[in-house]
């Protein structure tokens, strides 16, 4: 961690603050950070990549990958998925994922922005599939025992994935194993 | 195949995150009127403690794992407002960040390397996403063995 992360006050209960009596060993590491030329932090915004996804229009329900941000945009009164490249702040295609038809609900990404995890609802029904970018295959995952997927979470690495599911009046957590 | 429910089978459960080696799985759970982030073992499920993540700071909502586990982001509460709070496991501290003025933040994403932080806001009646940069306030929490300075061949 940065040394200055503290120095705003934002960082509770640093590890070696428990020997440092208060007031005086807050006063102490603030004159410590001060010397160290540490500034209050806070969160930095991405004025480039931030633009870009408010040009879209409307967004959410944002997933990130290491380079690669997941996110469903919304104009003109329909929504579709889009997956930016934050290094080169632009979009990448996503050929057979979008449809005019369908209404998408959560989204998420892999690490390597090679695979994608889509909730969607389509033809009346709520489905949860997963997208192969290489080959731009879309792979319908069916869940057992039946329910009703809301919002879904890929593992970093691709290999798994986690949805929220309705059965019964309750939402549990149902877990994939992906090939 | 429904995920360990470490004791809470009749509770909803929420917001699944796992982190990128697989190891740990946090969801929301609601139970007593509120919301609250728990995490779990895999593949077993035994719940683990977290630290600063308790009863004061809930609601919670939309926790994000970094790829080891390292770092639980969570929106969170204190008092009225809602704010991002980021546990980190290894040093047992809390960061509390400050969001942009006048936005309420609805859902959260930390990049698996812990370098970057998605944010969905409420603004004047719209929703929008932004991102934002940690590299100034945390540490990498990248996959175990990936060599990052000089080469050579593995032993």
């Amino acid at each position: 961690m940065g040394s200055g992360s503290w120095a705003g006050g934002w960082l509770r209960d640093p590890p070696w603050s428990a020997s440092l009596g208060q007031p005086i060993g807050a006063t102490v590491l603030l004159l410590a950070a001060l010397a160290m030329g540490c500034q209050p932090m806070a969160l930095q915004p991405l004025p480039a990549i931030n633009g870009r996804i408010e040009q879209a229009g409307s967004s959410r329900e944002p997933a990130l990958g290491d380079r690669w941000l997941a996110v469903i945009v919304g104009q003109g009164g329909r929504e579709r998925v889009e997956l930016l490249d934050l290094e080169r702040g632009l979009p990448v295609p996503l050929p057979g994922l979008n449809r005019a038809d369908a209404q998408p609900v959560s989204v998420s990404v892999a690490a390597a922005g090679d695979r994608l995890a889509l909730v969607r609802q389509l033809e009346g029904r709520t489905e949860l599939v997963l997208y192969r970018r290489s080959v731009a295959s879309l792979q319908l995952l069916r869940i057992q025992p039946e329910g009703v997927p809301r919002r879904v979470q890929l593992r970093a690495d691709g290999r798994q994935l986690a949805v929220e599911v309705s059965r019964q009046g309750l939402w549990q957590i149902d877990l994939f194993q992906l090939p | 195949m429904p995920a360990p429910n470490a004791g809470f089978g009749g509770s909803n459960r929420a917001d699944p995150a796992l982190s990128g080696d697989g190891r740990w799985l946090a969801s929301v759970i609601e139970q007593g009127g509120t919301s609250r982030v728990i995490l779990q073992s895999q593949p077993g499920g035994a719940l683990q403690p977290l630290r600063h993540l308790g009863p004061r700071t809930t609601p919670h909502g939309s926790p994000s794992l970094s790829w080891n586990g390292r770092y639980l982001a969570v929106l969170a509460s204190a008092g009225e407002r809602r704010l991002i709070a980021i546990e980190d496991r290894q040093r047992g501290s809390l960061l509390r960040l400050p969001l942009p003025g006048g936005s309420q933040p609805e859902r959260l994403s930390l990049a698996p390397d812990a370098s970057r932080l998605a944010v969905q806001l409420q603004q004047q009646g719209g929703r929008r996403v932004q991102l934002f940069s940690l590299r100034a306030l945390l540490e990498p929490d990248r996959p175990g063995g990936i060599r990052e300075l000089g080469g050579g061949l593995a032993p």
